[in-house]
Parts: C-alpha cells; structure tokens; sequence
C-alpha cells in the first residue's frame, strides 16, 4: 500500500473512534456544563484532529476544527457558557467534521463541503463575548489555514527541492521528531506529579504556542502512535487537564508503560481480514471435525467391542472439545460490544427531542453485551429507525402526556442483553402504543393487506404492518418520519443477520420491539433435511418446529396445501417444488414438516425426512452463482459432500407463488413391460453376486435364451448401475451374502424408486432357512432360488417373470 | 509537501516493480482436451488443477450446463459441463472424464471435458486469430492454433468463468 495512504489511514481509524466517543461527551457536557475533565477529553479530540488534518494538508477540516477548537477552549476556561444554542452549533460542526471525515475517506481529499456558515456561527460564539480571548488562540484564527502550510518552521522551499534531497530532508525531520519524542517522555515521567494538581491558567498560554509551533512536528505521530500503542483513551480521560494538548498523543502513547498498568487493558489493533481468515480455518477444522466424528461412528460399528475403540473415542472427543472452544474463542476476537452501536443514540434522541418539541430520556442498559463485528454493522441503521419511529410516533408531547397522567418525561429504553444463542436488542418507550385496529384500517385503505387478511389478522401480526414498506401511520410526514421507508430497513437488514422481529405493545402503556440476532454469521446450528436424493441445511433460528404428519393431513384450500397445527392453519409447500426436485423416489405415507417462523409470519415446508442437527459453516456459492433464490449459501458435511443451505427469507417468497403439485399423484409408471419386445436381446437381466463363479453359472444359464444380461459384484454397484438408467432391466437376479450392501437391503432400495417398483428380484442363495425366506419377501423378492439349481429352473424361473415370448427361443 | 512525499514514494514503489522483468516468450503452452469431437485448449496456467470425476450437488435455478457445484478441499466450486455449454448432447461420464479445474484471479471454476489430450507447445505465430463469422466480444474463442496435422481451439478462460445467465 502506499505510504501516505497508510498514514491517512491510521489518521482516518484514529479520527472516527475519537468523533465517536465526542457525540456521546458533548450530551453529557449539555447536562453538565461544568465537568471540566469531558471539556478537556472533548477539546482534545478536536485539537487532536486539527493537528493531523493540517499535517495531511486537509485545509477544510484544519480551517473547521480550529474554530471548534476556540470555542471549547473559551469553554474550557469559563469564559463561555455551554447553552444548548451553543451546543447546538458545536454539534453541527461535529456533523460537519464527520461529513469531511467520509468525504476524506472516500476521495482523499476534503474538498466540496461548504464549512464557511458553520464557521461563521463558531466564530460568533467564541467572538461574541468581547475581547478576552487569548490573543494568541483567537488572533490565528483565520489565517492559520493559509498561513501554517508555509509557515512551519520556515523550511526550505520543497517544490525546487530534488527528489533525493527531499528524501533527506524528510529522514532529518524524522530523527529530529524522535529526539524530540524521547526528551518529552523523560519530561513526562518527572513532568508526572505535578500533573495531578491542574493550574489551567498558566496553562494556556504555553499550550497555544506549542501548539502553533508543534503543527509541522505533529507528522509522525498519527502514524506512529496508533500503531506502537494503543490508545488507551481512560488513561487520557483521567488525567488532568495540564497536559499539553499537543503532547497529548505522545502521553497515549507514553502512558501505559508508566502510569496505569493496572488499569489499562493490554489491546493491539488487528485487521479484520486476518480476523476473517483465521475464522475461516476454524470453518475449515469444524468440518474436518465433523468428519471425524462420522469416521468414528463408522469404525464403532464395525470394531464394536475393540480396545483400541476407547483411546479413538477419546481423541475424537477432545478434538471435538478443543475445536468448539477454538471456535468460540476466535468468534470472541471479533466481538464488539454493542455499545459502539448504542453510543450514537444519546445524540439522536438530544436531537430529535428538541426538534420534536418532546422530553425524552434514554435508558441505554447492556451496552457490554457483546456481538460480531459484521452484525455490529448492520443493526445500526435498524435501531436508528426504530428509536426515531418510538419518538416521533410513540412518545407523546408533554402537554398529552400530563393530561393522561403520565410523566411529563417520555423514557426509551435501550437494552441488550444475551439469550441463549442470540441477542437480543429491546426497544421499550412508555409512549401511545400501537392500535391493531388503527393499523389494519390503514393498511387496508394504503391496499397493503385485503379485507380478508385483516379479519383473519391477530394482534402481533397486525403489529408487523408497520414494517411493511410504505406504510405510515402518522399523518403527515415530518423530518423525522412517516414516509414509510425506515421500519421497512428494519426488516430489511434484521432478516440480512437473519434475524427476527417482535413486537408487542398495549395501547396507552407503551410498546416494545425485540430484535433477536443469531451470535455469528459464519458458524450456525442447521436442520438437515432430505428430500428424494438430496440434502439441504435449515438454519436453526428460524426453524420453530418439526412435525411427523401423514399424507391425508393435508388439504387443499384454493390451489395451495395446508394444514391444521393445532388451532392455526399452516400453508404448505414441499421443499421439492422449491428446488426442482426430480421425483424418482416414491415418497412414503408419512412426510415431515418443518415449520419456519420469520418474524410472525410461518409456512410449513414438507420434506421427505429429518436427518438431524448438524453445526454448520456457511460457505459462499461464488460469484458465478451468486444471487440464486432460495439458497443462501453452501456448507461441506462430514462425508466431504456439499449441501446447500435454505435461505428461508426468500424461501417464504418464493413459496407465495409455487403451485402446489399434488403430494399423492399417481406416476404414471411408463412401466418396463409395456416395451414392445421384438427379439430376445430385448430382455435385459441383472445378475448380482459377488462370487464370479456364481456368476459365470447364472450367465451360462441364461445365454442360452438370448437375453442381454448385465453383472454387477455387489448392492451398491447394482444400484449404481440402476441409477445411471443405461438398461432397462426386466429382471434380476440377487445373491442375499455380498459385501458392502447385502441382497436385502438392495432390495429395498430398488423398491424405492418408482421405475423399479414392478421389476421382479429374484433371489438366488444357499440361504435356505425360513426366515430368510420371509426377509425375502419382506424386502420385495418374488421369487427365491436356492442353490444349487439346475440350469434349466433358472432359465424358466427368470422366463417366467420376465414373460418372455417363447417364439424367441430358437 | 504530502504531495511530495506521494511522488517520492510512488517513485520508489516503481523501482522494485522494475527489478522483476518481464521475460515473456514467445512460446505458448496450452493444455489439450476434447468436447465431442473437437480438441480445445486453453492456457496451462489458467489450469489450477486438473481431477478424475468427483461427487457434485446440483444447484436449483441454474441453466442445463451447470451441473451444481462440488467440494474441493474445503471450497465449493461451481461445476460446469462444456459438453451442454457447447451444445452437445448429454453423455455418461467415463474413465477418461475429467474435471478441469481453471481459474482467473478470484473466479474458479471446475469443468467437465471428454477426455485430456495433451500438454502443447505452440508458437505465437502458429495461433491466429478466431475465424472471422464468430468473432466479437463474445465469442469464447481466443483463437486457433495450428499444428502439423491438426487445428486446436484456444479458450478465453475469463470467458469461460463468465456468469452467463
């Protein structure tokens, strides 16, 4: 990467952690205008980003800090008083400031933005309280921007400087920096005492000349310190006001190793893309584990009762152990607590309580609680719309409330907490609440919902409508909302993390929005399902059920299945209709339903059978195969298959519109036998046996008719040979004892498949016990051959069931 | 000055790319295989690697010739059959199947082919450009290469890995 690029973006991390923590500090400063450590900890920030602005020749947001800069130093020492006009002044040059920052991020340059309004005001404030001011801190004011660039330190002109000498001089600024550095730390540490007791007057005026003379020096440190250290900000916040802001970056950076051991958690910093790469290795051993574990199961089986069984057992189980706890501890690293969410709030609903002429307080609690870094990411924008739709919508004005007999003062509640595998976020205001009525007639007026839907409709699904995109409740649209958009994100970006939504209200009391998001995105708990040959992977959060029904449970209500679920009525749809599913198993008496649940709503999805619950890792399709409907992605099974994993958002689209084809049709079975048969290779037979002897005799039996015939060794490679559909087999013949899959047990698979369900299977086996006879039977044989045989019986045996035309006899 | 020090930098960056020259020559090395009754090639270092048939999961919603996609060592890949891509009918896979694994930065892909031929040398100048009537922006056709006795069609990977549906 290049370099400078490197440094701006240090600068840029820098800069929106510390913009982050000042919206949060200056609400507070608003309810506490004396508490000069916040005043100080604000100043700091915006001296912090003046300094490095100016350094990476960003005049704009050097020109707009500065006077962010005044203001609060007036502040700072009790010549202006924070009233909420001022505060809302310095709060929209934070806005601004966040606006270049973006703009700085983007393009690397900070061009385009109009400060000059938003200066002005800042200049009025600071300068409206006549001369007090500090020459040195207000005289600058103006001309700094124009004038530091050239100024700094009146070095020689760089532009008719050679390239090489400006790679000298650059190295000479460098060492002249860390000489600097090191004098300071050792002024620091004797400097170190005294800081305790704060003289904020003679302060001053030191402070505002190193700053002015420091500017040019100030290049190395935004490069430096977030990186060697990092910023312990408590540190900073406890210490007193003394410092010199300008050496306040070095203190970060000096702290730790001196001051607060203790106190100071040790951190690096880490790019997220190592993070990612290390949880996918984890994705990679949760796979191999899984595999192990299936491995294991096979070799009990077969070893049951072996020594050695014990010790495999055990490994397998500590792996199994060790990699869960790996998988949890690298999911750790990437949490974030909440709070970098929740931070932003205080801000807003200061903001939105002014504008909205209401009182509002917010209660945040469980901002610790912590979730994944890319989730973090997402609930931002649904929590913003949510809480500005409790304001605007849910809090009543003051007036209203008094009259109702409330609290003058609305309260939002903002809590976070840990449930099981989830988070969940809860958004509680005391406000008017929903009216499920109010809702459904709106929605019915806006043609949302049908008159029909709106009977059948119960309170919280009523309660959903208000995520329905286009919808609004308030009467007119405001700033704040009632365009209809902003629950509709919620929804959006919620079912994104897979989450789900739920709301509950009591009109008059309050009303409260749950959001529950998985812990993780990479790693989940999944129901694997089967249908026909194939295998898919249900997320677990959004299965609510499973239920064993039989096939006339089913019913048919306008061209759709449903069924009864207790006392609700449950559409339908087979995941077979879903996915294109060839048909070629006959599907059994009995089917399962899955039932899923997004928010309120369900639907029932009919699989052929359960496989179990498996912890998947959920892989990307790729971008050749990106953006198909219904499969969220892809995940390896212990037996090194890939099974697709159910995007279950757009699945309960995508069922809205599948017909349902009838679960009981009758295939019509193009059967074999209806083949007009013309000569005697017409009639193809299977011989399985795994003996090739056996074989051989069948063979010669059966040659002297003409029939093709086929062999295989075994169960499975007859199946194979079956599936692969290359013949179309009239008979066969099965030995009952061969390895890997024995004679039954084909048997039994044959007749799973439609196409074979009136092939005769002819057992031929030394097996003579009557119970054999009957296990014969029972899997679908129709005759039973023992051995030995003569050549002739075999011959008329097979002739027989394959009603082979004698005139082919020659 | 931050301008400065960009161009000093950028500079510098320049030097170290200039230290690995480029030796290109003009020999081309392909790899051979045939679809049908054609033999096709495409370049050996767009071939990762090359596997005899493997288990696959067909995916939904996808056109005929992308039969689903399958495990390799822990990624999932696509898995496209030339045959039906190129039109042919249907076949059975046979011991001389394989699955072509080709990539182009981030896109990988497998890709089923009758059977391999061959590793081929081939001049630059014994490769021409693809025949007039199927040219375009297209076309997966790079170009032809000419050998004593025979005609080989060189494929545009890049083409090959392109979503097309």
């Amino acid at each position: 990467m290049d370099e400078f690029q490197e440094i701006l973006q240090d600068f840029l991390v820098e800069a929106f952690e510390l913009v982050e923590k000042l919206d949060e500090d200056l609400v507070e400063l608003e309810a506490t205008p004396e508490d000069l450590e916040l005043l100080n900890g604000i100043f700091r920030v915006a001296h912090t980003i003046k300094g490095a602005s100016s350094f990476l020749n960003f005049d704009v947001l050097t020109h707009l800090t500065h006077h962010m800069e005044d203001v609060l130093n007036k502040a700072r020492h009790g010549e202006l008083i924070i009233t909420p006009d001022v505060m809302d002044v310095v709060l929209e040059s934070i806005d601004l400031m966040k606006t270049l920052l973006n703009i700085i991020r983007d393009t690397s340059s900070d061009a385009g933005v109009d400060v000059s309004e938003c200066v002005a005001r800042l200049d009025r404030i600071s300068g409206g309280d006549g001369d007090v001011p500090a020459p040195v801190v207000a005289a600058p004011a103006v001309e700094v921007v124009v004038d530091e660039p050239v100024a700094e330190e009146a070095e020689p002109d760089y532009d008719n400087m050679s390239d090489d000498d400006v790679e000298a001089e650059i190295q000479r600024l460098l060492e002249q920096r860390q000489t600097e550095d090191k004098a300071k730390r050792a002024a620091k540490v004797a400097a170190g005492e005294e800081v305790l007791a704060p003289p904020p007057e003679p302060d001053e005026e030191t402070s505002a000349q190193n700053a002015k003379e420091s500017e040019p020096e100030k290049k190395p440190e935004p490069k430096a310190a977030p990186i060697k250290a990092p910023v312990p900000r408590a540190s900073t916040n406890a210490r007193s006001i003394s410092d010199d802001e300008d050496l306040s970056s070095d203190a970060k950076a000096a702290a730790p190793a001196k001051r607060s051991n203790a106190s100071v958690d040790q951190t690096i910093r880490v790019d997220v893309k190592r993070l990612d790469h290390l949880m996918n290795l984890i994705g990679e051993l949760v796979l191999a584990k899984n595999r192990l574990i299936k491995i294991n199961d096979d070799v009990e089986e077969r070893y049951e009762g072996e020594e050695f069984l014990e010790e495999l057992n055990q490994v397998v189980s500590i792996v199994s152990l060790v990699t869960t706890d790996l998988q949890i501890a690298v999911m750790k690293t990437r949490m974030l607590p909440i709070g970098k969410v929740f931070n932003k709030f205080p801000r807003m609903i200061r903001d939105l309580s002014r504008e909205l002429n209401k009182k509002i307080e917010l209660i945040i609690k469980g901002e610790e609680t912590e979730l994944d870094k890319s989730i973090v990411e997402e609930i931002g924008d649904p929590l913003v719309h949510i809480i500005r739709n409790s304001c605007d919508h849910g809090i009543e004005t003051p007036e209203v409330r008094l009259a109702n007999g409330k609290t003058e003062t609305g309260t939002i509640s903002l809590t976070a907490y840990n449930e099981g595998n989830q988070i969940v976020i809860q958004i509680d205001d005391d406000g008017k609440g929903l009216d499920a009525d109010i809702l459904k007639n709106k929605a019915l007026e806006k043609g949302i919902i049908s008159e029909k839907e709106a009977d059948n409709m119960g309170e919280k699904e009523a309660f959903l409508l208000i995520m329905k995109p286009g919808f609004s409740t308030a009467a007119s649209v405001t700033n704040v909302s009632g365009r209809g958009v902003g629950m509709d994100v919620v929804k959006t970006n919620i079912e994104k993390v897979n989450g789900i939504i739920d709301i509950d209200s009591e009109t008059g009391v309050g009303s409260s929005v749950k959001l529950k998001i998985p812990l993780t995105l990479a790693i989940i708990q999944a129901l694997l399902v089967g249908v026909q040959e194939e295998a898919y992977a249900i997320p677990l959060s959004s299965v609510l059920e499973t239920v064993r029904i039989s096939k006339d449970e089913i019913y048919t209500v306008e061209s759709r299945s449903v069924m009864r679920l207790r006392d609700d009525v449950l559409s339908l749809v087979h995941i077979g209709d879903i996915f294109e599913v060839e048909r070629i198993l006959d599907s059994s008496e009995h089917a399962y339903v899955v039932v899923l649940g997004l928010g309120a709503q369900k639907l029932g999805l009919i699989v052929d059978s359960l496989v179990g619950q498996e912890e998947i890792v959920i892989k990307s399709l790729g971008e050749y195969l990106k953006g198909i409907k219904g499969i969220a992605g892809a995940t390896i099974r212990g037996d090194g298959g890939v099974t697709l994993i159910v995007d279950v958002v757009a699945l309960m689209e995508i069922a809205k519109n599948v017909k349902a084809t009838s679960m009981i049709s009758d295939q019509k079975s193009e059967s074999a036998q209806s083949r007009e048969k013309t000569k005697a290779s017409d009639y193809t037979i299977m011989i399985v046996d795994d003996s090739k002897t056996d074989r051989m005799i069948m063979r010669k039996s059966l040659e002297a008719t003409g029939m093709s015939l086929v062999e295989a060794s075994d169960g499975l490679e007859a199946l194979n040979i079956l599936k692969q559909g290359d013949h179309h087999f009239d008979a066969m013949l099965i030995d009952i004892e061969m390895p890997r899959m024995d004679g039954y047990t084909l048997a039994t698979e044959i007749k799973k498949y439609n196409r074979y369900k009136q092939m005769p299977l002819i057992a031929v086996t030394s097996r003579t016990g009557k119970s054999d006879r009957m296990r014969g039977v029972e899997s679908g044989m129709v005759e039973y051959i023992t051995k030995p045989y003569s050549a002739d019986y075999l011959s008329s045996v097979v002739q027989r069931n394959v009603n082979f035309k004698s005139e082919f006899l020659s | 000055m931050s301008d400065k020090l960009k161009q000093v930098i950028s500079r510098q960056n320049k030097q170290q790319q200039n230290e690995s020259i480029d030796q290109s020559d003009d020999i081309v090395q392909l790899v051979g295989f045939i679809i049908g009754e054609e033999e096709y090639a495409v370049p050996i270092l767009s071939i990762q690697e090359i596997i005899k048939p493997f288990t696959w999961t067909r995916v939904p919603q996808v056109p005929k010739y992308v039969m689903g996609v399958f495990n390799l060592r822990g990624a999932v890949i696509p898995l496209i059959d030339l045959r039906l891509k190129f039109g042919l009918s249907e076949k059975k896979h046979s011991d001389e199947t394989r699955f072509i694994v080709m990539k182009d930065r981030d896109d990988v892909a497998g890709f089923v082919i009758d059977r391999l031929t061959m590793a081929i040398r081939i001049k630059k100048e014994n490769i021409g450009p693809a025949p007039d009537t199927i040219n375009g922006d297209n076309t997966t056709i790079d170009g032809v290469g000419k050998q004593e006795d025979r005609i080989i069609t060189i494929l545009k990977v890049n083409k090959l890995l392109e979503r097309d549906f």
